[in-house]
């Protein structure tokens, strides 16, 4: 440890933490190298610089207390406010979207003209080329059944009638 | 725990009681990064109004003084961060005082005089500006490790940093301190010699 410059103990570890034995040889090298010497109560100096700054009291203010809660009501209350904004800030939003909406469906059988007859006519022919088609197959299909059942009971009367007249 | 709940659930006196228990702690701490009395409040007061919004991530797992230390920490840091300043420390800047102290603790730099409480306002200072020339983590590992005898392992639970940055942390900043005050002391020599002839 004598040749050995103690410069990096002290740096590595700090004062508080070098033990009996590490200071005991600390204080050997020293007797012989000026600049560890040097180093070392330096380094003693830094340490009590630091303790002295520390053991300096510090009294708070009497009314940091109320500050603080004041401090904390005045977030609250912005925040709150802020909240509130963004909600109506929301709400008008919707509310004029909808406006928009409504108008723009209102407007629009004045800017063209034919869209809406010719959409009405076609909902319109949609939906009756269903029921036309519903009533002709229906109709068709009774026909078609009645006829057949006519055909058939005029058959049977007929072939009956022939055979009586026979 | 429970006044934290209280305090989370919009109760104010809960949170009036956190502030009258642990300020002292908090101002402790602040006090060791700022020697200007309003920076010390200003930094508690921001502590405490961080502590209450950010109530909902205290689970109780560690204690609230811990919690509080953290939040104390990195507010401190910030604000050194923020501020950008870093005085250059000079023999000119000295008063009167503060050179005789170097001078004196030189002279009797390993002995364990008695020290009057005149001379320990005069270091006090004196280190608060020695301080304020490093930057904020160097001033954080020394004024934790080497002047309030923390263990590596207390930095890293306070600060979130490795074992490994700290200890690099705080081998720099020793250096770095004992340069500053290496320096002062030769500019202090120089000087009383001038003086003497």
């Amino acid at each position: 440890m004598s040749d050995k410059h103690i410069i990096s103990l002290i740096e590595s570890n700090g004062l508080s933490a070098l033990s009996e034995s590490e200071l005991s040889a600390i204080r050997a090298h020293n007797g012989d190298c000026s600049d560890c010497r040097r180093a070392f109560e330096v380094a003693q100096i830094s340490v009590l610089l630091l303790k002295e700054r520390l053991a300096e009291p510090f009294e708070p203010s009497p009314f940091f207390q109320t500050r603080v809660m004041a401090h904390l009501r005045e977030r609250q209350i912005a925040n709150e406010s802020w909240a509130w904004g963004r909600m109506w800030r929301a709400a008008g939003a919707l509310a004029s979207s909808m406006v928009a909406t409504v108008a723009a469906l209102a407007i629009l059988p004045f800017v063209v003209p034919g869209t809406q007859s010719n959409s009405g006519t076609s909902e319109m022919t949609a939906l009756n080329t269903y029921s036309a088609e519903e009533v002709l197959l229906d109709q068709s299909g009774t026909t078609d059944d009645q006829v057949s059942d006519g055909q058939v009971l005029t058959t049977l009367y007929a072939s009956a009638d022939e055979d009586n007249v026979r | 725990m429970d006044l934290a709940r209280f305090a989370r659930d919009g109760d104010e006196s809960a949170f009036e009681e956190i502030m009258r228990r642990y300020s002292p702690r908090v101002f402790r701490f602040a006090s060791r990064f700022f020697r200007q009395r309003s920076l010390v409040e200003d930094a508690a007061q921001e502590v405490f109004l961080k502590a209450f919004t950010e109530l909902e991530s205290f689970e109780g797992r560690g204690s609230m003084e811990g919690w509080l230390t953290r939040i104390t920490t990195n507010t401190c840091l910030n604000m050194l961060r923020s501020s950008n300043r870093r005085p250059e420390l000079t023999v000119s800047g000295l008063t009167e005082d503060e050179s005789a102290w170097l001078e004196n603790q030189m002279a009797d730099a390993a002995s364990e005089r008695h020290r009057s409480s005149e001379r320990s306002l005069v270091a006090a200072d004196l280190a608060g500006r020695v301080l304020e020339t490093l930057s904020p983590n160097d001033q954080l590992v020394l004024t934790l490790i080497d002047g309030e005898d923390a263990s590596v392992k207390d930095v890293v639970e306070i600060t979130g940093w490795s074992e490994s940055k700290v200890k690099v942390q705080a081998f720099r900043a020793r250096r770095r301190m004992r340069e500053a005050v290496q320096k002062l002391l030769a500019h202090g020599a120089k000087t009383v010699a001038k003086g003497v002839t």
